[in-house]
């Protein structure tokens, strides 16, 4: 039945591209475009199979890409199980029905006049600290931000004091060894060490 | 053929478990015989593994459905390039893979060093059998990819929509030849612990096998970017899932390794170290596969649950309480040879550097963690997603970027001040003169500002060094310019590939950077209407719809929607981008319509369309347009990091180091190494 029903659609989409293409300049695809623009269709074609296309859309408005509205989305998970926050999973996970209901309560928080502090705090009584994307800094939360640089700090420590230890027991005496590189502007002392070197080494 | 599969992984755990016995017997007692007996049974163990993977792959190819394996996640219509694919898309079946690949490893490691290091290679062959016996007892006992229905049905589920892509055919095995080469290095690390000999010739032995394991995890998670990128529609490539967490963990450890090791060769120092790396490197890797297969974590990579789980869990208890007990054990044999001079040298930078990726490779394993910890002792649930994680870890990483240029400028030993002012000079020049100039045309994010400066600090560092080294050939020799560029690489493989590592890290951290102004909108539009989003460069896109078409195409029925795109006034093509829906041999839906991305990519950013949906069953679409800028240097730095690697690991490159060689003399390891 779809293929029927897609050879129709094919075949009609392929007449209404023909019948737009000849309204149009011949071989300036600038011309074209401008066309386009400038005469959206009035008609909207029906498509033969609307299931094959997903869960079916509904209209975006301007309000859905307000930036408080992404900033809002962007700070809560979506509770489907998709590890995304709601903007992403929304505009992503087109079978997905958690993220565009979320969507709608955060429409209709800021429509209820909350402030972007208060909707978050609406969502977190509502889910618990799960709901935000990223522990919120209180508590024992801190932990998770600041156990990587306790460790760094005593793995600096660690250094210094092996550092130390080890100054202790060697003699400081001893040239510098030499860069690990060349220079171009070596004198010819070193260039000669260097070539008796290079010599000896790629022998 | 089934049946022989199944009976060839019988023989597999019981062979194994003779190898690994006899290994250990062999390597207590010198006897030769027994030594051989191990070595033999991994090849026959091998063979055995090639069989059970053939048995399976003939299943898959030939639609026997009876086997649930099979079933699961083959079709009738899948095409014949994804079948290969479904080998790894389950569980079971990516057990055997790791199987087969862990004893093919260690065939070669046992073929090349046939001869050499006689001490080592009976534990070698022991350690890999129980590495072995581990992965094929799972099969037997809990996960058996031979398992037959009580029915068979006229057609199986599928693949997954989004495993049927390109990228999931070569990303899964890079992944796994990572994580399983890393189990060579780990045998030789037990090998040398078991047999006290500690010197630097088990290093020699696995100088190549770390590289190539590193090499494998560079190109699999760089693959698994880029798959992200295209198939999953979200517009990003890094999510900091705990799968994608857990493939970056030993990649961390391994490229700590790969700096320490030198300091190792160089200096003698650092051996607890670097044996602590191989260890955990090996844990690392099975930790990862633990996370994906016991449900402790939620992810979107997880296998389904299963008691899998719990024996990824004994065998990373044991291996560690083996592996860090061993170490613990000889302690007092790993002294360093040297103790370090100076913090300004060499030496130091390596060890900050070491410090800093093992604190990443800290924060990355705490933070995937947290949810659990944070359930475990206060009941609460929390999410860490990436704003955590980036907040945490791209100072680090700007610390890691810096240490990067640092490392190459400063002389072993200890770095006199004029040493420090001919080397930093001009680095510091490109670094200072980048930052005023991103601060002048106003780059309103900081970090990456700040990424950019150490970007351009850590190119002058390459540079000069490649200029420096050009020169002094072309004086000492006479040598053309390029010819020299060429002999100088040719000779110093591993220095020079390391520094073309360097760039590749740096193209990668200006894609990331790139990420701070990145762009996305969703809108509707009906056939002919038209919508402007603006560029970060400044320019506009002009994007106007076409239509919607449907048709059958392969194994799925496709709803294609079309865009023109205009850049500031110039055509610069359409764009398609689709939802397909699955069908099997029955012409039946299977999985829920997935979505194939249009993507216009470019050196400086990519415009990145997905078709959401239609509006009421009409040609009215929603589209997510997102403007990504400079992820092409994701893929392209990914590149350059492997051709780094490759450089390094080119045949014919110069071996150990002299000093390494004198090291590894007391051991008697010179001869071996030098035939």
């Amino acid at each position: 039945m779809w293929r029927k029903s897609a050879r129709s659609l094919v075949l009609v989409l392929a007449l209404g591209a023909a019948a737009r293409l000849a309204a149009q300049e011949p071989d300036d695809s600038a011309a074209i475009s401008n066309a386009i623009r400038t005469t959206p269709g009035d008609s909207v074609g029906r498509l033969m199979a609307p299931e094959a296309a997903g869960r079916p859309a509904d209209v975006v408005t301007a309000r859905d890409n307000e930036d408080l509205v992404k900033a809002i989305e962007h700070k809560i998970h979506c509770t489907c199980g998709c590890n995304l926050d709601v903007f992403t999973c929304r505009t992503t996970d087109f079978t997905c029905s958690t993220s565009p209901a979320m969507h709608r309560m955060v429409l209709a928080r800021l429509d209820s006049g909350m402030t972007e502090a208060q909707v978050l705090a609406s969502f977190q009584r509502q889910y618990g600290e799960m709901i935000f994307m990223a522990p919120p800094k209180h508590g024992f939360n801190w932990a998770a931000y600041l156990m990587p640089y306790a460790a760094l700090a005593v793995g600096l420590g660690l250094v210094g004091a092996v550092a130390r230890r080890w100054f202790r027991a060697t003699p400081r005496a001893g040239p510098a060894a030499d860069a690990g590189a060349a220079s171009g502007a070596a004198s010819p002392e070193e260039l000669e060490r260097l070539k008796r070197e290079l010599e000896k080494f790629e022998a | 053929m089934t049946d022989i599969g199944n009976i060839a992984l019988w023989i597999t755990f019981f062979v194994a478990l003779w190898a690994s016995v006899v290994g250990f017997i062999a390597g207590r007692t010198h006897r030769p015989e027994l030594a051989r007996s191990a070595e033999r049974s991994i090849f026959v163990m091998w063979g055995l593994l090639v069989v059970a993977a053939v048995a399976l792959m003939r299943a898959l190819l030939t639609h026997d459905f009876n086997v649930e394996y099979v079933a699961a996640y083959t079709s009738r219509n899948l095409p014949v390039f994804y079948t290969w694919s479904s080998f790894y898309a389950g569980q079971k079946g990516s057990l055997l893979l790791w199987a087969l690949v862990v004893s093919t490893f260690g065939s070669v490691a046992l073929l090349v060093n046939r001869g050499k290091y006689k001490e080592l290679t009976p534990y070698v062959a022991a350690t890999l059998a129980i590495v072995v016996v581990f992965f094929v007892a799972t099969m037997v006992f809990a996960s058996n990819p031979f398992e037959r229905l009580g029915f068979t049905p006229p057609d199986g589920r599928g693949l997954n929509p989004q495993l049927q892509n390109p990228g999931m055919v070569f990303h899964p095995p890079m992944l796994y030849l990572g994580y399983t080469s890393i189990s060579v290095p780990f045998a030789f690390a037990v090998a040398a612990l078991l047999s006290g000999r500690l010197d630097t010739g088990w290093l020699h032995a696995i100088r190549r096998w770390t590289l190539v394991s590193w090499l494998f995890l560079s190109c699999g998670i760089v693959l698994g970017m880029w798959w992200a990128y295209v198939e999953l529609g979200w517009g990003g490539y890094w999510a900091w899932d705990p799968v994608e967490n857990a493939s970056f963990l030993p990649w961390l450890t391994m490229t700590a390794f790969l700096h320490s090791v030198m300091i190792q060769e160089k200096r003698g120092m650092l051996k607890k170290w670097n044996i602590g790396l191989v260890v955990g490197s090996f844990l690392l890797s099975i930790f990862g596969t633990f996370l994906t297969r016991s449900g402790v974590i939620s992810s979107v990579h997880s296998f389904s649950q299963s008691n899998v789980g719990w024996f990824f869990l004994v065998f990373l208890v044991l291996a560690a309480v083996l592996g860090f007990g061993l170490l613990a054990w000889r302690w007092p044999m790993l002294e360093a040879e040297v103790k370090l001079e100076s913090v300004v040298s060499r030496e130091g930078a390596f060890l900050f550097n070491n410090l800093i990726l093992i604190v990443i490779a800290f924060a990355v394993f705490w933070l995937t963690l947290f949810p659990v910890i944070s359930e475990a002792l206060r009941g609460t649930k929390v999410t860490v997603g990436p704003p955590a994680f980036n907040l945490v870890n791209v100072p680090l990483g700007l610390a890691l970027l810096l240490l990067t240029g640092i490392g190459p400028l400063i002389a072993w030993r200890r770095a006199s001040p004029e040493n420090l002012k001919r080397q930093f000079l001009w680095p510091v020049t490109a670094m200072v003169v980048t930052a005023v100039s991103l601060a002048a045309i106003r780059m309103s994010d900081w970090y990456s500002l700040v990424a950019y400066a150490l970007g351009a600090f850590v190119v002058g560092t390459v540079v000069q060094e490649f200029v420096r080294g050009t020169l002094a050939r072309h004086h000492l020799h006479g040598e053309f310019y390029p010819l020299a560029l060429v002999r100088l690489v040719g000779r110093n493989r591993r220095r020079y590939g390391g520094y073309v590592v360097h760039l590749g890290m740096v193209m990668l951290f200006a894609a990331f950077a790139g990420l701070a102004f990145k762009r996305e909108t969703e809108v509707t539009l009906k056939p002919g209407q038209s919508v402007d989003v603006k560029s970060p460069y400044g320019w506009t896109y002009h994007i106007t719809h076409q239509g919607v078409s449907q048709y059958e195409e392969l194994n799925r029925y496709v709803t294609a929607a079309s865009v023109d795109v205009l850049r500031n006034g110039k055509y610069i093509g359409t764009m398609k981008s689709e939802k397909r829906q699955h069908l099997d041999s029955l012409g039946r839906p299977t999985f829920e319509p997935s979505t194939a991305v249009a993507i216009h990519s470019d050196a400086r950013e990519d415009l990145y369309i997905v078709f959401a949906g239609a509006v009421q069953g009409t040609e009215e679409a929603v589209y997510r347009i997102t403007i990504n800028p400079l992820v092409w240097w994701v893929w392209y730095g990914g590149l350059v990091l492997a051709a780094g690697g490759l450089i390094t690991l080119w045949p014919g490159a110069q071996g150990p180091t002299a000093a390494s060689r004198r090291r590894a003399e007391p051991a008697g390891y010179v001869a071996q190494v030098g035939a």
